[in-house]
């Protein structure tokens, strides 16, 4: 059971726009009309200006079916959330999630096959969907989210903000104050005399097979041994 | 194998397990869905966000049917396991694609790169 609206075509963000395209809704032909692959949202309307829309965290996958024995005809195939979609429609402005989203194998499943009159659109159309997908990451994941105070990676690239990490070298050295200059400079002294003197110890780490109590000899403070599990410097 | 241009996604990538899945990158596996259907296919690209498109994919639906997909987009949220071939050394891999990853980001700055490196050596 299709449930279409008379809804407008999406007015900014438009990826990619394609007309003579039929949509299948779970099996069920809704004769052509024009696809809108939009930055929001996937819509498809037909003739009499009735459609329906998609919002891309209701999209599971799409693909590119070449393959006769499931649809006679290439497609574009879009597996839709259902009960994410109507959800999204309804509730655009509210961004509190619900359990009810997170129900896997239980959950309907609209499949939308797009059949395209053109089959060099596929292609474009894929992309198109792909690239907009990637702007809606999912907000529930936290895995990506950093430690510690978020920041604008962008700004903080430009100097314009303080790191809660590590610079990379030139963002570092342009970030030093004259008494960080001084102290880069005097450690790097230490670097280079270390080095010289063929010492193999530096501030308490050391390679296995350096004899223990060289630490003294450098001025490195801390046990030997003590630092044997710090990462490498980057 | 590419990395992205994207700052935000370089730096995501960096400190996630994400980067070894971008390492992937021309290898074939499999990817469980959340939904218990599976698509095998090679990997053609996987963002920071953990979308994973794969191509010349046997899919297997939630009921067992299965069809051919030319390319395939899965949306991060219902990736739940990617296969890592047993051939893949995984250390190997990420430490790969961080080097990827830095080779990049100190581009422009490669004179003073190597500078360091060989005040390093002496």
């Amino acid at each position: 059971m299709v449930n279409l609206k008379n809804v407008s075509p999406p007015s900014e963000g438009i990826r990619c726009n394609q007309g003579e395209i039929t949509a299948v809704w779970n099996g069920e032909g809704l004769g052509p009309g024009t696809l809108y692959i939009a930055e929001t949202c996937v819509s498809w309307f037909d003739g009499s200006g009735m459609g329906f829309s998609l919002k891309y965290p209701s999209i599971s996958l799409h693909a590119i079916s070449r393959d006769f024995t499931a649809y006679p005809g290439e497609h574009l195939y879009v597996m839709v959330n259902t009960k994410l979609n109507d959800k999204c429609a309804e509730e655009e402005d509210n961004e509190s999630t619900d359990d009810d989203c997170n129900a896997d194998s239980i959950s309907p499943v609209t499949e939308i096959r797009f059949v395209p009159s053109d089959k060099a659109t596929l292609e474009p159309m894929f992309s198109a969907i792909s690239e907009c997908q990637a702007l809606h990451p999912d907000p529930e994941d936290s895995d990506s989210d950093f430690e510690g105070d978020e920041y604008d990676v962008e700004e903080a690239e430009q100097g314009q903000i303080d790191l809660p990490t590590f610079y990379n070298f030139e963002e570092g050295l342009s970030q030093l104050t004259l008494e960080g200059q001084a102290t880069l400079e005097r450690l790097e002294g230490m670097l280079a005399d270390s080095a010289s003197q063929k010492h193999h110890c530096m501030a308490g780490v050391r390679p296995e097979d350096t004899p223990t109590g060289c630490c003294n000899e450098c001025g490195a403070v801390g046990v030997s041994g003590q630092f044997e599990d710090a990462d490498v410097d980057h | 194998m590419e990395v992205s241009h994207s700052i935000r996604e370089r730096t995501i990538a960096e400190n996630s397990l994400v980067i070894l899945l971008q390492g992937l990158q021309g290898e074939v596996t499999t990817v469980d869905l959340r939904d218990e259907s599976t698509a095998r296919g090679r990997v053609v690209n996987v963002d920071a966000f953990m979308n994973v498109r794969l191509e010349e994919v046997l899919y297997r639906d939630r009921r067992g049917r299965l069809s051919q997909l030319a390319d395939l987009f899965i949306t991060a949220r219902n990736v739940r396991y990617v296969h890592i071939p047993d051939h893949v050394d995984i250390m190997e891999t990420i430490q790969t694609q961080l080097t990827r990853i830095r080779r990049v980001r100190n581009f422009a700055g490669e004179k003073r790169g190597r500078k360091e490196y060989l005040k390093k050596k002496n």
